[in-house]
């Protein structure tokens, strides 16, 4: 290597370590997070408890409380925030729109409606609807996210990004109102159980769900940390993309249902879920820059914190009932978005 | 049996949506020039530019790329033989001039995931090329929109193909620029027997750098030839609906526009 190439490289050697230590530091800030979690609730313990009873001499209540109640939350609030924030950043890299969100997109509303089909069917009773539940929003937020590309689709294959957005607020708000339309059919606790789902509850918290769910998300995370090279050069726009040998509408079929999935399978235990595939991959690009094999990690890190801390506070804040984790999460990413879109605005103006 | 150009269209007919915009095209570009399409406003030179680089799909008709029918080749491979500089390209915020570049050896190395001393070179060749050392790990969205230009033409020779494609690469550069980056490609096309085809606006550093001028209008071919063939009154008439005096560059001796006139029919307009 010439003595030029070496001192660009040492530069590029520099931010490789910054960006390892912003990634221990965010799996330190998990970690930390999954404890204070794991200590704050009902019935409180103290820090010095938890690791009491977690290296193995607590009383059986106790391990009971935190073993079978609040460990499987705190897994599926962890779980579920990566799969959504990736989900987020693939739609992100993929429509070329900051602002694309499964849950914006109208993708988290069409599992919904199948996971509120499926209830009014099959009712919530069944052990059989860990396993099932997850197919079921699968075949709904691919549904939803076949609806919003027949309505854009165009004859020469050239989407607009601005297009996809549009249209899935729209099939989103479509969606939303059909789901509120069948709520009516329900019986009490089938009502209870939708209503909770839809505001974003991490109701099935047990370690069922998390074995439910586990196998998705290592397959679909495994498989886009494959696609990172690909996500990087696609984020350069349709052409350049092209130009530098990429198949790009495969790619993006590939890549969106990818999304989708991770997206429908993560919802249907968590319940809707928004913004967390909108906030998570902007504050990684913030943290890291834009290159995809270090802001995926990253994003995913970030959503899995914020699942996880909103979780905590809903379940904190207003004690002895809680709130929805979705709700919490929507209270911090509203402004968020609002943020963004005044940010988004300067930076146009400003080129 | 389609004569050895390295692109080579035939009966191409080019439309968005149903908008034609060429129709029946064919056109070659030879090995190892420098060629030059001109034309007036959405005479449709991008867009058979584009076609040429597999960006847009024909509607009907064929683009060769070295003889095979470009739609039928994988488009990895296409992208070890050609590389293109789009008009207006979009680097995503932070990233930076060497990270950009670095992409250019994507076609290059798509299963391994690191970059070999091999490639670094070449990338900080094409740093170099570019006088772009020096801001190498400068974010590219924080560039003046000359420097913003030259990565991008970074990033297309680190791709190191025989064939650039460049649609407009002098746009939104000074004077100085403008002749930098058409005396790069010159360099590229002496020393590594690159050809180059571009869409360019300015018909003098158009003329002044191209062994082929090919001059459209209305998505057909009006005349192609060399800068002496093309920089004629008559042709730069049917092209551009001008009238225009030639004179040559005591310079450089290449033919040169100094000045023009509306056609009469259009001066009343």
């Amino acid at each position: 290597m010439s003595g030029q190439s070496k001192i660009i490289y040492s530069y590029h050697r520099r931010k490789t370590y910054q960006n390892r230590g912003i990634i221990a530091a965010l799996a330190g800030a998990l970690v930390l997070a999954a404890l204070i979690s794991l200590s704050v609730g009902y019935s409180s313990l103290t820090f010095a408890d938890v690791i009491r009873i977690i290296t193995g001499s607590g009383s059986d209540n106790e391990i009971l409380v935190l073993f079978s109640f609040r460990l499987p939350r705190i897994v599926l609030s962890i779980m579920v925030g990566m799969g959504l924030s990736a989900a987020g950043c693939l739609l992100q890299g993929v429509t070329g729109n900051a602002l694309a969100d499964t849950g914006i997109l109208g993708i988290n509303a069409g599992a919904g409606l199948t996971v509120v089909l499926y209830v009014l069917f099959f009712g919530t009773g069944s052990m059989l609807a860990v396993f099932t539940l997850p197919v079921a929003a699968l075949t709904g937020a691919l549904g939803a996210a076949l609806l919003i590309y027949l309505l854009i689709r165009k004859k020469t294959g050239v989407i607009s990004p601005f297009s996809i957005i549009m249209t899935g607020i729209a099939v989103q708000a479509g969606l939303s109102a059909l789901m509120t339309l069948l709520v009516v059919k329900l019986d009490d606790t089938q009502y209870a159980f939708v209503s909770s789902w839809q505001v974003g509850s991490i109701w099935g918290a047990n370690w069922h769900f998390v074995l439910a769910l586990m196998p998705w998300l290592c397959i679909l995370l495994a498989v886009i940390m494959s696609k990172v090279r690909v996500l990087d050069v696609l984020v350069l726009g349709k052409e350049t993309a092209t130009a530098l040998g990429v198949k790009i509408q495969n790619e993006q079929k590939n890549l969106l249902f990818f999304a989708v999935a991770l997206a429908g399978t993560c919802v249907s235990v968590s319940g809707s879920i928004s913004f967390v595939g909108l906030m998570a991959p902007h504050i990684a690009r913030r943290l890291v820059g834009p290159r995809h094999h270090v802001m995926l990690p990253v994003c995913i890190m970030t959503g899995a914190l914020l699942v996880l801390v909103s979780d905590t506070i809903a379940r904190v804040i207003i004690q002895p009932s809680s709130l929805p984790t979705g709700v919490v999460v929507s209270i911090i990413g509203a402004p968020y978005l609002i943020y963004l879109l005044t940010a988004q605005q300067k930076y146009h103006e400003r080129n | 049996m389609v004569k050895m150009d390295v692109i080579a269209t035939k009966q191409l007919e080019l439309a968005y949506d149903d908008k034609s915009v060429v129709d029946n095209l064919n056109l070659s570009i030879a090995k190892g020039k420098i060629t030059s399409l001109i034309g007036p406003n959405g005479c449709g030179k991008s867009t058979i530019l584009k076609a040429a680089g597999r960006i847009l799909k024909p509607k009907s008709g064929w683009v060769y790329l070295n003889g095979s029918d470009i739609q039928k080749l994988p488009t990895q491979e296409v992208a070890k033989d050609m590389s293109i500089l789009p008009q207006t390209p979009a680097a995503p915020p932070g990233l930076t001039v060497w990270e950009l570049v670095s992409y250019g050896r994507f076609p290059r190395r798509r299963r391994r995931s690191k970059l070999t001393a091999e490639d670094k070179d070449i990338i900080t060749w094409a740093l170099a090329k570019t006088r772009l050392l020096e801001s190498a790990a400068a974010v590219v969205d924080n560039l003046s929109g000359g420097q913003r230009q030259r990565v991008w033409i970074a990033m297309a020779i680190a791709q190191q193909t025989d064939l650039i494609l460049l649609d407009e690469p002098t746009t939104y550069l000074d004077m100085a620029y403008q002749l930098e980056v058409l005396e790069l490609l010159e360099k590229l096309n002496r020393e590594r027997k690159c050809t180059i085809a571009m869409v360019l606006h300015d018909l003098n550093l158009a003329a002044r750098f191209s062994d082929c001028l090919i001059a459209v209008r209305n998505g057909k071919i009006v005349a192609e030839g060399t800068a002496e063939e093309i920089m004629v009154p008559e042709v730069l008439s049917d092209t551009f609906e001008i009238d225009a005096e030639i004179v040559r560059d005591p310079r450089t001796g290449k033919p040169a526009c100094i000045s023009y006139h509306l056609r009469e029919e259009r001066t009343g307009l």
